[in-house]
């Protein structure tokens, strides 16, 4: 068997060795496609934790602070996402989540309404091999409930005092209002000037501190070209 | 060097490439960046108004000089000049045929570098970034390219002989 | 293993770092290309004429040995194909490009990528090569405006062999390798046959 081989010439038997390279690639599948791989152990494992939750007084703190080192992500339709977004959001809709250049090692904090779409969206990232997937928990509802429109005591203790205070000057720099305990606990679960669906009642967002970290998606095109 | 080994060796600089940087090789981008920082160092205005041009262009303002392929390009030249100059190959001289003069060579290696640059333009790549890199990975207008490549040097190559031989 | 490569678009490393890679790969490229004799226009353009087809056996084996790595790594789920940046295709343009391109090849003598090598090694005709393409360039860039309805035929998008015609992808890479190495084989025949007398 060696003999033959050993006969051939340099050129002859890299040929061998391509057809029979090319052979065994017959049945090659070379792209993952969109299969993902989960490990279901493991997954299950954070989602029992918590860990991969964001608190929404959390990511106030962030936001003000004007950390850098995160991209806060809105799942949300584009419409939406102009009515109201979270001061330094981008928008990145769930139908272009996979195609949206999210770097996979970047810290991604993900939010929708509620909380199912964010968790959602974290699974599939989870999915793919993305590394810091985060979700704020409770969405949009939790933010406003917390951060935009948190609840201060009618007659606060001392300790209260110092607590409401907080509350309510992180509500001012998203320029939303307290409401009062008594009010939601009588029933009234509508937001201060929620009524009218007409009138944007979250604040708008003003120039928000934009985080320094990496690019936007949309920035990101460089030329691959040759 | 034996050309299949030095196609092996291409192909794994190829291959470290896509490996490490999800890209293939190329050569023109680096023209294309050193004509927009040109132009844009001379007159921004009209680099910005121009649409090719401006594609070389960054957003953040950063210079169009720090491109992927302007840095492989320079490393190109100095890998080539290493190369040539371990074979002894490296002299200055003009390649020509026995029956044109030097002036006529020269001359015809300008037209052919204006025409390059038409036909590299129009199919976004040329033999490195094309043929080399899209015949590895199998996209069709790589293919397509590389054929018509081989097809229009070949019809020609019979009238432009005297250059040659 | 789980999935890594590309690395870069991974986020191993960051532009700086690709910066330096690509100084690197080049060096590889060029250093490669030089070796296979491609820093002299009379050797590139030997293929035209039949005598030396070395650029077919050079090209064409990078090719096999690209493809053939990124099938295998893609295979084995090392590397993610789908990161790796696929030329869109424009399939007129690229069309004519090429022709173009050939013409431009025989009658200067080099492509872009072997002028600079040919420049790197002191031929002065590579260098006239060189500025050639900068003022062919620089003349299309301003004759952009006309030629952009042309320039811009086409669907955009990364298109592959196997997936515009339905193959399995193995099948094409099989195909491409009984190409190649039938092509060497008919490319050693047609030399003896074309020798060229003392070049």
């Amino acid at each position: 068997m060696a003999g033959w081989f050993a006969r051939l010439t340099l050129n002859q038997k890299l040929a061998l060795a391509a057809v029979a390279l090319g052979a065994v690639a017959l049945v090659a599948v070379p792209y993952p496609g969109s299969k993902v791989t989960l490990d279901a152990k493991e997954l299950a494992l954070v989602v029992g934790t918590e860990a991969d939750h964001v608190e929404a007084p959390e990511l106030a703190a962030w936001i003000i602070q004007s950390r850098a080192d995160y991209r806060l992500v809105d799942l949300r339709s584009a419409a939406e996402f102009a009515q109201y977004h979270i001061p330094t959001a981008v928008n990145v809709p769930m139908n272009v989540l996979t195609d949206a250049g999210l770097g996979r090692q970047e810290k991604l904090v993900l939010y929708s309404e509620g909380g199912i779409h964010s968790a959602q969206a974290w699974m599939l990232l989870k999915a793919q091999g993305y590394k810091s997937v985060y979700m704020l928990k409770g969405g949009l509802d939790e933010w406003k409930d917390q951060v935009v429109f948190p609840v201060v005591a009618d007659n606060p203790t001392p300790g209260e005092r110092a607590r409401d205070e907080r509350l309510r000057s992180i509500s001012a720099f998203f320029g939303g209002q307290p409401r009062s305990a008594s009010a939601v606990a009588a029933g009234s679960t509508a937001m201060p000037g929620m009524a009218a669906a007409a009138a944007p009642a979250l604040p708008k967002v003003a120039a928000p501190p934009t985080p320094a970290g990496g690019p936007k998606p949309a920035a990101r095109k460089k030329k691959e070209g040759c | 060097m034996n050309p299949y080994l030095a196609g092996i060796g291409l192909g794994l600089v190829l291959l470290a490439a896509f490996v490490l940087v999800g890209r293939g090789l190329g050569a023109t981008g680096a023209f294309n960046s050193v004509i927009a920082w040109a132009v844009s160092s001379v007159a921004p205005e009209h680099a910005k108004g121009n649409e090719f041009i401006a594609g070389y262009l960054t957003d953040d303002g950063s210079s169009p000089l720090k491109s992927w392929l302007l840095f492989e390009v320079v490393g190109l030249f100095a890998g080539a000049m290493f190369s040539g100059l371990l074979a002894g190959r490296a002299t200055v001289t003009t390649e020509k045929g026995p029956r044109v003069s030097v002036r006529t060579r020269l001359a015809m290696a300008f037209a052919g570098g204006v025409l390059m640059a038409f036909g590299a333009a129009l199919a976004r790549g040329c033999t490195s970034g094309q043929a080399l890199t899209g015949g590895a990975l199998l996209n069709l207008g790589s293919w397509a390219f590389m054929m018509m490549v081989f097809a229009g040097a070949y019809a020609v190559a019979y009238f432009v002989r005297w250059q040659w031989r | 293993m789980a999935m890594m490569a590309p690395f870069f678009k991974y986020g191993m490393f960051g532009d700086e770092t690709s910066l330096v890679l690509a100084f690197l790969i080049g060096i590889g490229f060029g250093f490669f290309l030089e070796r296979a004799g491609f820093g002299s226009a009379r050797k590139l353009v030997s293929q035209f004429y039949l005598n030396d087809l070395a650029v077919f056996k050079v090209m064409f084996t990078a090719i096999v040995t690209a493809m053939l790595g990124v099938t295998y790594l893609g295979w084995l789920g090392w590397l993610d194909l789908s990161l790796v940046y696929l030329v869109p295709t424009y399939l007129a343009p690229q069309a004519v490009g090429g022709l173009i391109l050939g013409v431009g090849f025989v009658i200067g003598g080099y492509c872009p990528g072997t002028s600079v090598a040919a420049t790197a090694t002191g031929r002065v005709d590579g260098l006239i090569y060189v500025l050639g393409i900068f003022a062919g360039m620089f003349a299309f860039a301003e004759l952009y405006p006309l030629l952009k309805g042309f320039y811009l035929s086409g669907d955009g998008v990364g298109l592959t062999i196997p997936g515009t015609f339905g193959l399995p992808y193995g099948v094409v890479v099989f195909a491409v390798v009984l190409i190649a190495v039938g092509g060497f084989y008919g490319a050693g025949l047609l030399e003896k046959k074309f020798a060229a007398t003392g070049e």
